[in-house]
């Protein structure tokens, strides 16, 4: 008989429980997909290196996941809250039959384990299928050989799914017994009736509060916009309390706001069914705006992960042509603790029995001295951009390298660049950051001098040039030969380009042989193009997974919430819908204002996300164009598209979903 | 006197074949401009089903229903919500405000369903609720004012479109004696200073003996009519126990 009761209940309320079933199914899904990477790659033919960023990226994965199961949990919670609200009435049918609350506990708890079966092997069933066109897409951007298919099956990630999950919905029933136990007849039987007692604030207040919130915002973004996301400063924090409280104060005030404004235009408001849905917006808000602000945040999260995640990946991995120039560039450090006596690579290769012109078309090798002055001597600290950090503790506080400028001309050579000249009495820069190169060129105008070995020089023309792969400088200073001699580098640099046919993997394995078994190390270590490019790819993949994972979880969370308040407030308002029927409204204008009203609560949190991306995303932008260039307006088309197709879905089944709940409420026989 | 409303050997049945419920049974009526009807009737004499059936938020099953002239059993379902909002004004029971509106913007919304140009609608409002003295109460949400109150918010909402004909359905049922008496007296002027025409729902003989005719319904038929004429209310009100008595008597579930 319960069993029946159960199975009856759950085929019956369908409706109500699709939008959160399909939301557990997604959830499930995303879950499993991503817990299963380890296995979905497993028989991918790529790099040690490689192996090594999938590694993390499981192990990130995994991380993540612990936080993604609690917002997945809370989402659970919460939304099985709002169902079993809807059923009170229900409750207190089978309470007023005389059933036990025990059995009635019971009745839920087999509900809520039958919904939870069902889209955990939904969900599990769409995560296998999806996992195998994930680990095409995995093999495809690590660009391995993916000639056989393998069908690929994550026990681990079945289990940990299943475990997560279960402990959701445990804790779930544990939150039903507890509200089954503490039912009042007399509340369940009333709850049709809707006594909520309204407290609409002076609408004066709310404009109040809502310039105040617009202060709040305009003066977080001020500061995260003069702090530039480098550092956890006061200043930081402050953005952050200011931008939380200035959301919060905004969706409090808005609708009051809002109503105030369009009072005001009396054309405006007795038009159509304005005054209704903003009436509507603004007498629900009171209890909502935290869950507003909170999806607004939650939606930032999103759209934040997403294009910056993207971007980061994208601008790693473009950057990478610039910044690896050579195929390999070793390096050697000769000082305290080392025992290498020579920091001259190619001599020391030799020792061992390499003879580079034997692997290499072109080779350069380059010596570093250190000088006597930081770069203060170039800088002022006001003139120092902020993206770069503190000026004190970096820059300020570094020594400026020095090369000779044959050595300098023996890259320029090597990429097949014209030699630069220098004067007795002038110097050169060569530094990879744009925004430096400006300031040195004001430096160069102004004719600031230096001094260099006790000799005064005076600037000559600053030139952008990668000494060796994946270098990042501030600048190095370049001097004529004759100003070094006598003095013993520190660190020795060298770069190769392979001879045509050479087999690069059979050198570095060589090399790497003999770096391992000398006496005296030949180099410290080398970056070749093929593995920073082969890793660039790994970091790709990592980041855009880890993107794509959270951000997704948190935009179904987001749409979620919304979607199920806006369909529990519909069945609440169906009566209203109803009485402007009986009124004379038209269908199409009882379902416009329907519309409108979810569009309000769906486009506000979506609209305020979007405002504080923007920010967000203009100063990651600047952050990242130092390091590359982030393709911005590819990521936010991409993730505009993403956010749009899931949220708009969520949309439109609420519009819909709502539509025929207010209709269900037939006008045709009277609900009391 | 001008015919405002005609119902015609009006039917409505529910159920299928074999268990039929006549609702309705063949009625007919009519009621001229400026009357105040009322139609009493205990639970399920079928007054509740012939006020859905003429407010058109029902179908009859057999008869015609005419309101000036038009027939409103035929009308497309898209013609009916503007002949709802353009000839109709409602009275329900549990007024039916909306909690989220003023007292002011209940009466407003009525104008912008009908689609009245929004700079008329203060001046509408506001000389409604001039006539029902609820003046001071328009910038009040309905948690804020009483039971009378806000049933006379509902009948400013009614006349407010200035509709061929209101409705109301057992107006008084949610109401105290004081309160009912009150908005009684209120339906009353509607109906002698501004010449509404009124068809009211009531099983109360109380209610009912401030209209100018009343038609008892038993078992879907109408059982019996009388008219005040020259009647004080008190005699009225005598008259319309005795019918009560006698349909009870009948009955046989009337002491």
């Amino acid at each position: 008989m319960f069993f029946k009761l159960v199975l009856k209940n759950a085929s019956k309320s369908v409706k109500d429980y699709l939008v959160y079933f399909l939301t557990l199914m997604f959830g499930v899904c995303l879950f499993y997909l991503f817990n299963s990477i380890d296995a979905q790659t497993v028989m991918l033919k790529i790099d040690e290196s490689q192996k090594e960023i999938l590694k993390t990226l499981v192990k990130v994965v995994g991380y993540v996941s612990v936080f993604i199961s609690v917002i997945l949990g809370f989402l659970v919670v919460y939304a099985n809250g709002f169902l079993m609200k809807r059923r009170k009435k229900e409750l207190g049918i089978y309470m007023t039959l005389g059933m036990p609350k025990r059995k009635i506990s019971a009745v839920i708890i087999f509900e809520t384990f039958l919904i939870g079966l069902l889209s955990l092997a939904a969900g599990i069933a769409a995560g296998i299928f999806l996992a195998q066109g994930m680990s095409a897409v995995t093999a495809k951007l690590f660009e391995a050989d993916l000639s056989q298919f393998v069908f690929t099956f994550s026990k681990d990630a079945f289990w940990k799914t299943l475990v997560y999950f279960g402990v959701m919905f445990l804790v779930v029933v544990a939150f039903n017994t507890l509200s089954v136990s503490r039912l009042k007849l007399i509340d369940l039987l009333s709850a049709g009736r809707r006594n909520q007692r309204l407290r609409i604030g002076r609408l004066w207040v709310s404009v109040v509060i809502f310039l105040v919130s617009v202060g709040c915002l305009a003066a977080s973004y001020h500061l995260i916009e003069t702090n530039g996301m480098i550092q956890f400063t006061p200043e930081f924090a402050a953005s952050l309390a200011l931008g939380s409280v200035g959301t919060l104060l905004f969706f409090l005030s808005l609708s009051g706001f809002l109503l105030r404004v369009v009072q005001s235009n009396q054309k405006l408001y007795f038009k159509n069914l304005n005054m209704f849905v903003l009436r509507q917006f603004n007498s629900k808000i009171n209890t909502t705006f935290v869950s507003v602000s909170v999806i607004c945040i939650m939606l930032l999260i999103t759209i934040g992960t997403l294009s910056t995640g993207m971007g980061i990946s994208n601008a790693l991995s473009k950057d990478l042509r610039q910044s690896t120039p050579y195929d390999v560039s070793f390096s050697a450090y000769v000082g305290d603790g080392v025992q290498r006596k020579s920091s001259n690579i190619e001599q020391n290769l030799k020792k061992s029995g390499i003879n580079l012109a034997d692997w290499a078309d072109r080779y350069a090798q380059i010596n570093f001295y250190v000088s006597d002055f930081t770069y203060g001597a170039f800088f002022q600290k006001s003139d120092w951009p902020k993206e770069l950090g503190n000026f004190d503790h970096s820059a300020g506080a570094t020594r400026v390298n020095a090369v000779s400028l044959s050595d300098f001309n023996k890259v320029r050579k090597m990429r097949g660049e014209p030699p630069v000249s220098l004067k007795q009495d002038q110097y050169g820069v060569s530094c990879t950051i744009d925004s430096l190169l400006s300031l040195y060129e004001k430096n160069r105008k102004t004719g600031k001098k230096i001094s260099f070995g006790g000799k005064s020089l005076v600037p000559a023309a600053a030139e952008k040039a990668v000494l060796m792969n994946g270098y990042g400088s501030f600048g190095d200073v370049i001097v004529p030969d004759a100003l070094l001699r006598g003095r013993t580098s520190v660190t020795t640099i060298l770069n190769l380009n392979y001879k045509p046919g050479v087999n690069g993997e059979a050198f570095l394995k060589k090399v790497k042989a003999i770096h391992l078994s000398a006496p005296e190390q030949p180099y410290d270590f080398y970056d070749s193009k093929a593995e920073l490019c082969a890793r660039s790819v790994g970091y790709k993949v990592m980041v855009s997974y880890l993107a794509l994972y959270i951000g997704l979880v948190f935009l179904i969370a987001a749409a979620a919430v919304l979607a199920l308040q806006q369909l529990s407030e519909s069945s609440d308002n169906a009566e209203r819908y109803g009485l402007l029927r009986k009124l004379g409204a038209e269908e199409k204008m009882v379902n416009r204002a329907l519309l409108a009203q979810i569009a309000l609560y769906f486009l506000l949190p979506l609209s305020l996300a979007i405002v504080h991306s923007a920010v967000g995303i203009d100063v990651a932008n600047r952050v990242i164009t130092d390091v590359g260039n982030m393709d911005v307006l590819g990521n936010i088309v991409m993730t505009a598209v993403i956010v749009l197709a899931v949220y708009g879905a969520y949309f439109l089944a609420t519009y819909l979903g709502s539509k025929s709940m207010i209709r269900q409420k037939n006008l045709y026989r009277r609900t009391e | 006197m001008e015919r405002i409303l005609k119902v015609e050997h009006m039917e409505k049945y529910y159920g299928t074949r074999g268990n039929v419920t006549k609702a309705v049974d063949d009625i007919g009526f009519e009621v001229g401009k400026g009357e105040f009807v009322g139609i009493m009737g205990a639970s399920g004499s079928g007054k509740t089903t012939l006020l859905n059936c003429l407010s058109t938020i029902d179908t009859v099953t057999a008869g015609h229903i005419y309101l000036e002239g038009t027939d409103i059993t035929s009308l497309k379902p898209g013609r009916l919500s503007r002949f709802r909002r353009t000839k109709l004004g409602f009275i329900f029971q549990d007024f039916n405000l909306l909690d989220t509106l003023t007292a002011y913007e209940n009466i407003a919304l009525a104008l912008t369903i009908a689609k009245t140009p929004p700079l008329e609608i203060d001046v509408r409002v506001r000389q409604v609720a001039r006539a029902l003295e609820i003046e001071e109460i328009l910038p009040k949400y309905p948690y804020e004012i009483s039971g009378g109150q806000k049933q006379r918010v509902a009948c400013a909402r009614a006349i407010v479109t200035k509709p061929a004909l209101i409705l109301a359905d057992e107006p008084t049922g949610s109401l105290d004696s004081k309160s009912s008496r009150m908005l009684l007296e209120s339906l009353e002027a509607l109906n002698g200073d501004l010449q509404a025409t009124i068809l009211m729902v009531t099983h109360d003989a109380f209610t009912a003996s401030y209209c100018r005719r009343i038609l008892f319904l038993r078992d879907g038929k109408i059982f019996n009519e009388i008219v005040r004429g020259q009647d004080t209310r008190k005699q009225f009100f005598g008259r319309i126990i005795e019918v009560q008595t006698l349909m009870g008597g009948e009955n046989g579930d009337v002491l």
